[in-house]
């Protein structure tokens, strides 16, 4: 795994109500991190996986997701795919400083070198 | 000449035949001449006397033998479903409660021990035999179960008028044949107000028989506004949350933009589709391929499934799909799947919207 996507997952994606963060690169390796324990990190990676080809799935309906929402009662899952292949999914808290700087982290999360 | 009082016709079913003494003479002199008071030791007893006589109040004890109150309950509201019925036990649990309630009773009575106990009943009971059903039906909303009522009589293609009310709001909503064509929340009206209507965090409703509005404000599809209801509520939820914090009162959302905003995607639907929790459509409209996409929903509905059990975050409500020049949303509900997709005309509004 690519030193620079370690490190911004590790850092730049803990906020107050992240329950997890998870990346999956073109090669499919995962690097997943939990900061509840809600969420555990197989968990994370399982969930890397399983989004994957939902993508695919819809990408083969016309409908190749620039993000995907999954809102639950007390949180949501984002998935961001990006051309290249690699994903990044955050699990949040509604209502919460994480799940309003998805945004940001998605920017950041595209303009990151995964080719590594 | 003043037209003498209406006699209410009153049957108390109970085995215990000294209770039935004491019922007979306290509520005879309590009602004096408006009552007029029947009594049977058994339920079989009282479907004779049904047959023989009207009756406007059945009083029915639970613990009976060969055939209990409950059975007895489920009898007469397939015989007699429009008598009013009231259960009375000397022994009450929360099990009988429910059961006597499911089957139509429309008071539960723990049996008095003391005069003042049966003051209390007779009072009950008065109230219940006097009161007139009104036409319609009446419910405490909760947030699904609103919108639950809308899409029923959506889907039924009724018409009929949606009263909605809490302490701060008053609305209604006009829908005819199954279309939603007119809403009015206090001085707004249109999708401003239906969308206000449908933020709200609790009230009750009314569903009344339907007269023409005096204007139609509204011609978008019900599925869409549904949908957008619910994207509207949680977004003024989330505002309300991150200007007052979390002690901020609770109350009718602001919801200008967001109803503004949900107005103009309203006209831009490109696609609606709407099945049953076991994928049969019940509505299409400009779908591309509609199995494909039942087949969609139906993965959606196994993912959510999947990611419930792996982080548990309670029920699953929506999948947002974000695509380059549109947005799509799939609800899966066990017992209706929907998926709904908008234009990029109206993406294009709500970025320069929110921006």
């Amino acid at each position: 795994m690519n030193d620079t996507l370690q490190e911004w997952l590790a850092t730049g994606a803990i906020a107050s109500g992240m329950l997890g963060c998870g990346m999956r690169l073109p090669d499919a390796t995962c690097l997943s991190y939990s900061f509840n324990e809600l969420c555990p990190r197989e968990g994370l990676d399982q969930i890397l996986h399983q989004l994957a080809e939902t993508t695919a799935t819809l990408a083969g309906q016309g409908l190749a997701p620039r993000r995907l929402t999954w809102t639950f009662e007390q949180g949501q899952i984002f998935l961001f795919p990006r051309p290249d292949g690699a994903l990044l999914v955050l699990a949040t808290q509604p209502n919460t400083e994480a799940a309003e700087n998805v945004d940001a982290l998605a920017e950041e999360f595209f303009s990151l070198n995964a080719s590594h | 000449m003043n037209a003498p009082a209406k006699q209410y016709q009153l049957l108390f079913v109970d085995d215990d035949g000294d209770f039935l003494a004491m019922i007979q003479d306290f509520f005879a002199s309590l009602g004096e001449k408006i009552w007029q008071i029947h009594c049977v030791t058994s339920a079989d007893q009282a479907l004779e006397l049904l047959k023989v006589r009207k009756i406007d109040l059945v009083v029915s004890d639970v613990n009976m033998p060969m055939l209990d109150g409950i059975q007895f309950l489920h009898i007469l509201n397939r015989s007699h479903p429009d008598l009013k019925k009231a259960v009375i036990t000397a022994n009450a649990t929360e099990e009988k409660r429910s059961a006597c309630l499911a089957e139509g009773a429309e008071l539960f009575i723990e049996k008095p021990r003391s005069p003042e106990g049966l003051r209390s009943i007779f009072i009950m009971l008065e109230e219940l035999i006097t009161w007139t059903p009104r036409e319609g039906f009446q419910g405490v909303l909760r947030r699904v179960g609103l919108q639950d009522v809308i899409q029923m009589e959506c889907l039924g293609r009724n018409s009929s008028i949606l009263e909605i009310h809490n302490q701060q709001l008053r609305g209604r909503v006009y829908i005819e044949d199954g279309r939603i064509i007119h809403a009015q929340a206090g001085d707004r009206v249109g999708e401003n107000a239906f969308y206000e209507l449908l933020s709200l965090p609790s009230g009750e409703f009314q569903l009344h028989p339907f007269e023409l509005p005096p204007k139609r404000s509204i011609d978008g599809q019900w599925e869409f506004l549904l949908m957008e209801s619910a994207r509207v509520r949680d977004e003024t939820i989330a505002a309300q949350a991150s200007a007052n914090g979390p002690a901020s009162a609770p109350g009718p959302a602001p919801a200008d933009k967001s109803s503004a905003l949900a107005a103009d995607l309203a006209a831009q639907v490109e696609e609606t589709l709407i099945c049953s929790g076991q994928g049969e459509p019940l509505y299409a409209w400009q779908c591309p391929n509609t199995s494909a996409r039942i087949t969609l929903l139906q993965n959606v509905a196994q993912q959510a499934a999947s990611l419930s059990q792996l982080i548990p975050l309670g029920n699953f409500d929506r999948l947002e799909i974000q695509l380059a020049d549109s947005r799509a949303v799939a609800q899966v509900k066990t017992d209706r799947m929907v998926f709904v997709r908008v234009s990029s005309g109206s993406e294009k509004t709500a970025r320069q919207s929110n921006e």
